[in-house]
């Protein structure tokens, strides 16, 4: 056969980090060890080794470190040493010949500060390993550390091997030829502790962790139906630490069957990571540096206090960009490099074990050298490879997933090469039992084809993202990398298994076709980066220019009584000022007297049934934290209402107060649609003007004895200087236009309202209507004044009465008049609400302004409230067009949005805490492209690679030496960061039209075996036929892709049946299986493994 | 994001202390799981509020809260602190910001009131600024083990003109347990935290000038004599930060900014991710749904099965719509999990099929599939309504048209499921028809016709069932494929009734699936004849009474598919297929 060309394949390009960039060659590996007794000692410098030339050897002998270069050029005999060369597991190039020499120079000098990092200056007590980073900034480095507990080699009885190492002669002699040479010293310590004897030849070296580590690992679930099911002859028994792998219900809320076990596999991530009601560790934390024999038995209380750091550190370009590329790649792919900083531990911990075997100091030491240098090499090349392979540019269901424009070309392109396939290489079944490994063991698919329940009505009829996992992520953000990493190594299954294919063979093309193909059944979810922003939300006509906000502030003089005006100018602040409440906060704390009215607030409220009144009444609603209210807080409110009543500026000043960024807009939104535009250019300016016009020294706070600052943060691109007479001028005719009456009816009502409040026995009100007679004057004298009240009105008003001689106090606090601002409006609403019905129709229209304007100054409460506001609109077309959440007077739905943002929920908690709105939000979202979907689907790849979740290669001879031990590494070190229970590696080779499946679990016993042949699934081969069929009859390429979807929707309904039928049978005979549920015993793999995704229940009765 | 932000002092008296730390709330149950459309409103949002309040805070097992009204300071004794390592003042409450959209609580305090989250802080705060080094004292490091968090720190310094070296030590940090997700946000960490750290140095820079220009500590200092116990006794050697920084709103400010900082780190990232589209039964089902509502007629069905069957649907909009409206409670239980409650209906696919005798059902099941018209003549209205429930689940939701009851013959096109009275007299043209079939139910003469032993089937045994067609189905047929399947599932007694719906279930999507190839091919694309037929035997349904059986099916797929394959057909991209 041979396949068509063509068609240019959208296959590779090289990758998206390259590496030309930056030298791995220089990352640099250090080991150290911490002794209680002897301090630090550096075990291990890759900087401090030199490979040595033959040749060259001579003449590297001259300076500083003659000896050693001596000691390793005399020393390195064969023999001995070349013969434990192959078991460390990596390729061995010189395996035969000698070790290669390298000569060692003196650590480099700032190894002492590198260890100082890396075991920190004040020792842990903490047992388990540390995980830490460091950056350093010149030469720009980047530095992973674990450190780790050391198992000393208890061995068999003998005692402090360690202890015993001043006194042996031999390395004393050894201590004085070195000299000073710390490194070296230490070196010798740490490897001779145990000198030739009694030679157990161990095999692999134990790992810690792996007996105890599934049964320590206990996840925070109760396994449910364990025991009864299990059938210890059918192979559960084996893996009973499986069943504590399986992927557990966590209690879900989800009653949506639809994308369970994705939606299942987050929420428990989510929970498990949660840091909210403790934590819950997740796994074990023997994690140790093991020095002793496999032989040995590992006590654990043998450990003696002593770590042992292992640190990789990658110099960084120097170039900015080159720079923040690796970084953007070492950060978004730690877990590949945490797993092989891993595989470089267990090396050196063997590297340390076997070398104890050999006598001869120097013989030791090379030999340890180089097995480390070796590793090192190993880890160099993997994270290089890793980092400059080439990637598939166009995976194919990453790509649909994302652009819709394309589709259609898509699908053409895809089942092109998918038919192509089918037709041509499908001989003796081949493309079949990939794809059914592939659909076995990558699983990710399943839950894109799971139906979904509860479809809005008019759903389209295609897939669409997953909405409660959307709404998971909200509420309890898991890690969506993590999440995205399991779903393409198909982990989701239970037991977990995690999954790579690789695809071999000659003809580049052809893998390249595979690859491209399978990429549409390789699936995972796509990745996005947001980008979220408090400020400059709506750039409404420049008051925020270029991201840069002025910021004026009132600054205290600190000499003379008066204060002055700093204007600054900023670039986007990281302090997001708060939007505070009125001054509780800051009263409570300082005077007694504040403190004490606090109390009697809380004392006057918690009695009263009025907050489950209001609570029952209108649930959403709030009224703000009642103490709030008890501080008087509402009674600028009053003037506020009253100002709000007839003017449309009096939003503008309220905005200008409530946020920095936001304030114009929020200002626009208040006011009525025509007003608007002019009055959103003025306020910028006039505000702060005005608030620098009329400080507030004298205004002043019955509540505040401290001296404070008025801040105003004005998004404002203009000097507020400017024009401001002639706008002021316009203004208040404007505001007269709009005419007085509503301000007189407002305030009256306000006025009238107050003193009627206090009801009889309305114990909650109370502290209202304290604050409130108490301040009863004000709003009257805050009307009789000029409308410059209003503008300052949050500074003078939440600062309390302006009639209250506030002289002789400090001035006011104008930061906190600032944030006093929203629960003000909450406040007011809160009353407002509850006035409502008593209120006549006259006072009706104060009421609503009243309302409407919490609408206002809930914008910048955070993005919640975009929400609030987009309903808001839609109920109220009149706003749409002035993008007002403010409604004009009677809109109720604006107040009611308002009331539900800033319902506070612990109402009714003993202590409240203070709230304080969050900014509002914006969301700018791209495309992620460093994320695993784009890094581990490669392409034809020079090498086999350990890491990738698919990958082509041209011969499998690496892929034969590393396999076995990159299974096994997989499963003792999960890069998932959870523990797994197989590792599975899917071969398929286009030259033998061979797939087999090579797992951690089983040893292949056929030696020109990689793996398990793979059995065809009838319902794949059935599948492909019918594709390719339709295609030939012409059917478009994306109805063939939606019926290639339907007929792996089919495949889940049959797993769904499978697991039905499982279901209390505990012992299943394959025949019937087929007779019964018309499944065939070559299907049952494929179906099995898909219903472990939604019934982990199946796989303890078919494991 | 899963975490807890902290800003930390190393406090000249008293050591590395927390300062301030905003912690994560979550409602204790995601909202709306099935529906993420309508978060955060309604009454729904409202529960989980409470929820929140009930089970969500931490500080309901905090032991630190029973040592009195401060909730906020707990942790270290008052005598151990100064101005220096305190925050918030006693007696304050905390802050907190409600992310309504998310039910997210960000709640700030001095000290986390869990104590086991105490200890973590405290230990990340300790580990941040006495144990781990950081090459230039300033800048981030990572550091954690499984057991106490992972950890994100950014050392800093704060000037201060009356401490020793003129400066304070401080950290932010961010602990998580995720410390996949803590690394992959170092970058972005790193650029936040850094941006909050210059603006509080720069705060506090402008303080120490203006200090320095008052009255210069340097002087002050080289003139006084060095009194060891120096920083104790002047009142100011611990100062806030507060006062460092000469702002009052700090801690609100920090609290904002930690909140946001949470926030903005949690949302960093977000997946999309696919699930598989609705079956066209579900669609069905919501397309009759959004008709009936509006009409805004009731389905005088079986309302009283409603409340026990319908879904439970999750909040939010469409959830509300589907249970407002007072529903054909058949169409939500398409999958036949149906059991009639009535004890004298028919239970099952399985019990009929018992009932009437493996001949007559077999005839009746053939009828039903091929969209004949099934006619039950009977008095006992209930058990004609449970043998529509039981027939039903053979065929699509779209395909089934019920006339449950009817005084009256109604014409074929307008149900294929017609319960009638034994007096209704049913045309001789149906009779005669091989396109319909009657099952006539009898009083039994004796209660011998039913084998004994089986107590369940009493209440039906005094009935007779005569099933009668005018083309009966020759026994010894091959019949479609689904008929033997549906009826190899029945027999097996091996199959729990549950293992029936699902074969019932995966049986009809596969069919439908074929289904839709054929409408496509033939309704939207009008291929030829001779097309068609490949097409057919490429599905497996050359058959004549396959393709009768797909043809009826078709009339079953929902609108939103048919005008979907219609609108796609016409697009241009699809038709030049590869040409």
């Amino acid at each position: 056969w041979r396949l068509h060309t063509s068609s240019l394949l959208p296959c590779t390009r090289a990758g998206g980090w390259s590496c030309s960039e930056f030298d791995l060659k220089e990352t640099r590996l250090i080991v150290y060890q911490d002794c209680e007794r002897r301090g630090r000692q550096v075990l291990f410098d890759s900087k401090a080794v030199q490979k040595v030339e033959e040749g060259a050897a001579q003449k590297a002998e001259d300076v500083p470190v003659k000896m050693s270069a001596r000691c390793c050029q005399g020393s390195v005999g064969s023999g001995s040493v070349s013969s434990h060369g192959s078991s460390s597991g990596g390729s061995l190039p010189h395996a035969k010949e000698q070790l290669p020499k390298y000569q060692y120079t003196r650590p480099a000098s700032d190894v002492n500060m590198l260890g100082e990092m890396m075991f920190g200056s004040v020792a842990m007590s903490y047992k388990g390993s540390t995980l830490k980073i460091h950056y350093i900034r010149s030469p720009p480095q980047l530095m992973i550390s674990k450190v780790f507990s050391a198992r000393m080699g208890s061995f068999c009885g003998s005692t402090n091997n360690f202890e015993y190492i001043n006194q042996d002669p031999n390395l004393g002699k050894l201590n004085a030829t070195q000299g000073k040479n710390e490194f070296f010293l230490s070196l010798l310590q740490a490897c001779s502790s145990r000198l030739l004897q009694g030679v157990a030849e161990g095999g692999p070296l134990r790992l810690t962790r792996s007996a105890s580590f599934f049964a320590a690992h206990s996840t925070p679930v109760d396994m449910p139906s364990r025991g009864q099911n299990e059938d210890r002859d059918s192979g559960i028994a084996r893996s009973a630490s499986l069943s504590s792998l399986l992927i557990t219900p966590f209690p879900s809320p989800s009653s949506s069957t639809s994308s369970s076990s994705s939606y299942q596999r987050r929420w428990l991530r989510s929970q498990t990571t949660s840091l909210e009601n403790g934590i819950v560790p997740r796994r074990s934390t023997d994690e140790m540096f093991s020095l002793a024999e496999e032989t040995c038995s590992s006590n654990p209380a043998i450990v003696r206090r002593k770590k042992i750091a292992v640190s990789i550190i990658f110099s960084l370009c120097e170039k900015e960009e080159a720079q923040r590329n690796f970084q953007d790649f070492f950060f978004s792919h730690f877990p590949l490099f945490e797993s092989h900083l891993n595989r470089l531990k267990s090396a050196i911990e063997k590297a340390m074990i076997s070398c104890r075997k050999i006598a001869e100091s120097t013989l030791r030491v090379q030999f340890y050298v180089s097995r480390l240098m070796e590793a090192l090499g190993e880890f160099r090349g993997t994270i290089s490879n890793l980092y400059s392979v080439p990637r598939i540019a166009e995976p194919v269901w990453l790509t649909m997933m994302s652009s819709t424009l394309e589709k259609t070309q898509l699908c053409q392109r895809f089942l092109k090469e998918f038919t192509l396939l089918i037709e041509q290489i499908n001989k003796n079944q081949f493309f079949a039992a990939l794809l059914t490994a592939v659909l076995t063991y990558h699983l990710a698919w399943v839950p894109t084809v799971m139906p979904v329940d509860h479809p809005p009505i008019k759903a389209f009829s295609e897939k669409r993202t997953s909405q409660s996992v959307n709404m998971l992520a909200k509420t309890h953000p898991y890690n969506p990398l993590w999440a995205q990493l399991g779903d393409l190594y198909g982990a989701i299954g239970s037991p977990v298994r995690l999954t790579r294919t690789v695809v071999v063979g000659k003809q580049k093309d052809l893998v390249q076709r595979i690859l491209y193909v399978l990429t549409y059944f390789l699936r995972c979810s796509e990745l996005q980066e947001n980008q979220l922003t408090w400020r400059g939300a709506r750039g409404e006509s420049g008051q925020v220019v270029d991201g840069r906000q002025i910021v004026t502030a009132l600054e205290r003089g600190e000499v003379e009584e008066s204060e002055y005006v700093v204007v600054t100018v900023r670039n986007e602040p990281a302090l997001v000022p708060p939007i505070l409440p009125a001054a509780a906060a800051e009263r409570r704390s300082p005077g007694p007297a504040g403190f004490a009215e606090t109390l009697e607030g809380t004392d006057g409220r918690a009695p009263g049934p009025t907050p489950d009144k209001e609570a029952s009444k209108r649930p959403e609603q709030s009224v703000g934290p009642p103490e709030l209210a008890a501080d008087g807080a509402w009674q600028p409110q009053g003037v506020f209402c009253g100002a709000e009543g007839s003017k449309n500026e009096a939003p503008e000043g309220d905005a200008l107060l409530l946020c920095p960024c936001e304030a114009p807009g929020a200002g626009m939104r208040a006011g009525q649609p025509a007003a608007d535009e002019e009055a959103r250019g003025e306020l910028a300016k006039k505000g702060p003007d005005r608030s620098a016009a009329r400080p507030c020294p004298d205004r002043h706070s019955w509540q505040k004895p401290a001296g404070e600052r008025v801040t105003f943060h004005i998004g404002s691109s203009v000097s507020p200087e400017s024009d401001f007479e002639s706008r002021t001028r316009k203004m208040e005719e404007r505001l007269r236009a709009c005419g007085q009456h509503p301000k007189e009816a407002a305030r009256d009502q306000q006025v009238s309202r107050c003193p009627s409040r206090p009801g009889p026995g309305d114990s909650a009100r109370c502290p209202q209507t304290r604050s409130c007679r108490g301040t009863a004057g004000d709003p009257g004298r805050g009307f009789a004044e000029d409308r410059d009240v209003r503008t300052d009105a949050a500074a003078g008003a939440a600062a309390g009465g302006p009639g209250h001689a506030a002289g002789s106090l400090s001035p006011p606090d104008g930061a906190a008049a600032t944030g006093r601002r929203a629960p003000e409006t909450t406040v007011g609403l809160g009353l407002e609400d509850r006035e409502g019905p008593l209120v006549e129709p006259g006072g009706n229209r104060a009421v609503q302004q009243d309302s409407g304007l919490p609408a206002a100054a809930s914008v910048p409460r955070g993005d919640a409230n975009r929400k609030a506001h987009i309903r808001t609109e839609g109920n109220i077309p009149r706003n749409e067009s002035s993008d007002s959440a403010l409604g004009d007077s009677d809109d109720d739905a604006g107040a009611s949005a308002a009331l539900d943002w800033s319902h506070s929920g612990d109402r009714t908690d003993g202590a409240l805490e203070v709230e304080l709105p969050l900014p509002r939000s914006q969301s700018i979202s791209s495309q992620n492209v460093r994320n695993f979907g784009r890094s581990l689907l490669a392409g034809y790849c020079p090498t086999y690679m350990p890491d990738l979740v698919l990958h082509g290669t041209s011969s499998d001879e690496k892929l034969r030496q590393c396999l076995v031990a990159d299974l096994l590494h997989t499963v003792h070190h999960p890069v998932l960061d959870e523990p797994i229970a197989e590792a599975v590696c899917i071969i398929a080779d286009t030259d033998k039209w061979s797939v087999q499946v090579a797992t951690s679990q089983r040893k292949v016993t056929d030696s020109t075996k990689l793996g398990q042949d793979v059995l065809v699934s009838s319902q794949v081969s059935s599948l492909l036929q019918s594709i390719l069929q339709l295609y030939k009859l012409h059917l478009p390429a994306d109805f063939c892709v939606m019926h290639l979807e339907d007929r792996l929707q089919e495949m889940y309904l049959k797993s769904k049946m499978l697991s039905e039928y499982l279901r209390g049978h505990t012992r299943v005979h394959v025949k019937e299986l087929g007779v019964v549920l018309g499944i065939e015993s070559n299907d049952l793999p494929l179906l099995t493994a898909i219903a472990s995704t939604h019934s982990p229940y199946v796989a303890q009765i078919l494991l | 994001m899963n975490a807890i932000v902290a800003l930390c002092h190393f406090c000249e008296l008293h050591g590395p202390r927390t300062l301030f730390c905003t912690e994560v709330l979550h409602a204790p149950l995601p909202q709306g799981a099935g529906s993420g459309d309508s978060p955060g409103q309604g009454e729904q949002a409202e529960e989980e509020e409470g929820g929140i309040q009930m089970s969500g805070r931490g500080r309901a097992h905090s032991p630190a809260e029973g040592a009195g009204a401060e909730p906020g300071s707990a942790g270290p004794r008052k005598s151990d602190m100064c101005e220096g390592c305190r925050s918030l003042a006693a007696g304050h409450p905390g802050y907190i910001s409600h992310d309504k959209e998310t039910s997210i609580k960000y709640v700030s305090h001095q000290h986390p009131n869990h104590p086991q989250l105490f200890s973590i802080v405290r230990q990340a705060c300790v580990r941040s600024l006495s144990c781990e080094v950081c090459p230039g004292r300033e800048g981030p490091i990572f550091f954690g083990d499984e057991q106490h968090g992972f950890v994100f720190s950014h050392t800093f310094f704060i000037k201060d003109s009356l401490a020793r070296g003129f400066q304070r030590w401080y950290s932010i940090i961010a602990i998580m347990m995720d410390r996949i997700y803590l690394i992959s946000s170092w970058p972005f960490l790193l650029a936040r935290v850094r941006a909050i750290i210059d603006e509080l140095q720069g705060k506090a820079l402008k303080v120490f000038e203006a200090e320095q220009f008052g009255c210069p500590q340097r002087a002050q200092r080289m003139n006084t004599a060095f009194t060891p116990f120096l920083h104790q006794r002047n009142g100011n050697a611990a100062r806030s930060l507060t006062s460092l920084t000469s702002d009052d709103n700090l801690w609100a400010c920090l609290h904002t900014s930690f909140a946001w900082l949470l926030k903005a780190c949690g949302s960093r990232l977000t997946e999309k991710l696919l699930e598989g589209a609705p079956t066209e039964d579900t669609l069905v089902q919501m397309e009759k749904l959004a008709d009936l509502e509006e009409e805004s007629e009731s389905w005088d069905n079986s309302e009283t099965e409603e409340e026990e069957k319908a879904p439970v649907l999750p909040g939010g909009a469409d959830g509300r719509e589907l249970t407002k409206c007072p529903t054909d409670s058949s169409l939500l239980s398409d999958r036949g999990s149906w059991q009639p409650r009535k004890p004298t209906g028919f239970k099952s696919l399985r019990h009929m099929r018992q009932v009437l005798g493996a001949q007559s059902f077999r005839m009746l099941a053939w009828h039903v599939l091929m969209g004949n018209q099934v006619i039950w003549k009977s008095r006992d209205v209930d058990l004609v309504h449970s043998a529509f429930e039981v027939l039903r689940t053979m065929l699509p939701v779209g395909c089934v048209r019920i006339i449950p009851y009817s005084s009256q013959y109604e014409e074929a096109y307008r149900c294929n499921f017609l319960g009638l009275s034994p007096q209704v007299q049913v045309p001789a043209h149906v009779l005669s028809s091989e396109f319909a079939v009657v099952v006539e139910v009898h009083a039994a003469p004796r209660s011998t016709l039913l084998p004994a032993g089986h107590e369940d089937e009493q209440p039906l045994s005094k009935y007779e069932f005569v099933v009668t067609s005018g083309s009966p189905v020759a026994a010894d047929r091959v019949g479609p494929p689904i008929l033997n399947k549906i009826e190899a599932a029945l027999t097996n007694q091996n199959l729990s009734v549950d293992v029936v719906d699902q074969c019932l279930f995966c049986l009809k999507e596969e069919w439908m699936n074929k289904v839709k190839v054929l409408f496509k091919f033939t309704k939207v694309d009008s291929r030829p004849k001779e097309d068609t037929q490949r097409l057919l035997s490429v599905l497996g349904a050359a058959e004549e009474d396959n393709v009768k059986l797909l043809k009826f099916w078709m009339t079953g797929l929902s609108k939103t598919y048919k005008s979907h394959l219609m609108s796609t057909v016409r697009s241009p991209m699809a038709s030049e297929a590869r040409s």
